[in-house]
């Protein structure tokens, strides 16, 4: 798994990052990203170009997105 | 999980352009007339002055700020305007030649041309309401929201007053309230319209982009309500002539004190002090916000005439510095985002959409400008050399903004999308 904490970084780095790696990750990978919010704009552009994701509030202003290009992979079994 | 931002039905990135390229033409015009009519746009009353001042607070303030509104109601909003594309042509049309008109109409005397204003203008802002007023109503629950629809609201009865000016303009005959038109026209039009917006959307993004301490939940709820009950109640006291108006001033003076300190605070203790254009327009747009309330407070005690002009023209510029200082990041997120939307590899980063470089160009341009503005009511002449720096700033950010456009089409049109790795 491949992790990413963008909490700390101001807008537009933590997007620009996330999709960066996105476009590098193969089809067996998983991303783990962690935000400070839910990454709505992120969810668009993985659903348009072959993203799967699962977010979750794991505590105020702590978010855990898991990223996937598989279909079939079950994004239930990484849930935090 | 659903936080109420979306981007699932975002406007097309032109209805956004539309509004932010025609703003720095009205800029050139503003500059243009301070170069020509220096002594007559400080002039109070003054038919160029009067026209300066629309084609500011109209043509480059609000223009910007119904094109931002039209991303920010999709987004935050979660009800995306309708016809997003059509809609937005009918305003921007109806806009653009309702503020031509108007200017043209102040300039030339022009009886006629205050009624066209006054139909076009009338007509671009009622339809902008009431297609954005039922989409706030149906879901209230974010307070941006809440300010965008008490924005609004003010800029609806903004222009009904301004339409009864107008057709006194065109008559040429002022009855005894036409004084206390102006004044409830421009409170109504500053404060409810200019500062709240500014306001609500600095509760959004200030936080969400420079990552600071969130605002209080006490300034997200009651900003919007101490500004509507002083508004409304100066404008009572006004028409009844009752005695104390300037209490209702000093409420709203003090809520813009307010937000300014607790804005610059933010910004002053971010977590990352990462050098970003964007800010520095923003703790310029609060300092020149800060002018225009302590030159407001001393006009209001009679220290200094000439505070008054220099109120004005620092709240303009304090609206200016923060539309352009969010233009810079906008336009650069919304080419990047609409392409990565679209899938295309050769998206380049938001960073070179609208080089750092040029951004600090318009900055500097952007505080020569005020700078010479602000000190224009003492030395009229200055005012030239404003209006140059304003040349010259509104040409880089037309520029900047005509660059981004063609940068995206030529990726749209020349660029391969995403190949996935098996």
């Amino acid at each position: 798994m491949i992790l990413l904490d963008v909490r700390e970084l101001d807008h537009p780095l933590p997007l620009e990052m996330t999709i960066d790696a996105f476009k590098k990750l193969s089809n067996s990978d998983v991303l783990r990203l962690i935000h400070r919010r839910e990454p709505i704009p992120l969810f668009e552009i993985l659903a348009k170009n072959g993203g799967f994701y699962l977010s979750q509030e794991i505590s105020d202003g702590v978010w855990h997105i898991t990223i996937t290009r598989d279909p079939h992979l079950d994004l239930e079994l990484y849930r935090v | 999980m659903f936080n109420g931002l979306s981007l699932d039905q975002a406007p097309p990135i032109s209805v956004v352009l539309r509004f932010f390229i025609t703003l720095p033409l009205f800029g050139l015009s503003v500059s243009a007339l301070m170069i020509f009519f220096p002594s007559e746009i400080l002039t109070a009353n003054h038919p160029i002055s009067l026209a300066s001042i629309h084609l500011l607070f109209l043509g480059m303030i609000s223009m910007g700020m119904i094109g931002a509104l039209f991303q920010m109601q999709s987004v935050l909003g979660g009800a995306p305007i309708p016809s997003p594309l059509g809609n937005s042509i009918i305003i921007h049309t109806l806009l653009t030649a309702g503020i031509f008109a108007l200017a043209s109409a102040f300039m030339f005397q022009v009886p006629t041309l205050f009624i066209i204003a006054a139909v076009l203008l009338g007509s671009a802002i009622v339809y902008f309401a009431q297609i954005l007023l039922p989409l706030l109503l149906r879901k209230m629950a974010h307070n941006t929201l809440q300010g965008m629809r008490f924005a609004i609201v003010s800029l609806l009865i903004t222009a009904i007053l301004g339409i009864v000016m107008a057709t006194s303009y065109a008559n040429e005959t002022f009855g005894d309230s036409h004084a206390l038109l102006r004044a409830s026209h421009y409170s109504i039009g500053l404060i409810g319209w200019v500062a709240a917006l500014i306001i609500y959307v600095a509760f959004q993004v200030v936080e969400m982009f420079y990552v600071t301490t969130p605002y209080s939940d006490w300034c997200k709820h009651n900003v919007k309500r101490l500004l509507a009950a002083s508004l409304s109640l100066k404008i009572l006291w006004l028409f009844a002539a009752l005695p104390f108006v300037w209490v209702f001033d000093g409420v709203i003076i003090m809520v813009l004190i307010g937000f300014s300190t607790t804005t610059m605070k933010r910004l002053r203790s971010r977590k990352r002090r990462v050098s970003d254009v964007s800010i520095w327009f923003w703790i310029l747009g609060i300092g020149l916000l800060m002018i225009a309330l302590l030159s407001h407070l001393g006009s209001m005690l009679n220290i200094y005439p000439l505070l008054e002009p220099m109120s004005l023209i620092a709240f303009a510029l304090f609206s200016l510095s923060i539309i352009l200082g969010m233009m810079g990041k906008i336009i650069p997120f919304l080419v990047w985002f609409h392409l990565n939307s679209a899938g295309y590899m050769e998206t380049p980063i938001m960073s070179n959409v609208i080089p750092q470089k040029r951004l600090k160009m318009t900055f500097w341009l952007f505080c020569s400008m005020a700078l010479t503005a602000l000190i224009a009511p003492f030395y009229p002449l200055i005012l030239i050399v404003s209006g140059l720096c304003g040349v010259m700033l509104f040409s880089v950010v037309l520029f900047n903004l005509t660059n981004a456009a063609k940068l995206y089409r030529s990726i749209l049109v020349n660029g391969t999308k995403f190949t996935f790795e098996p």
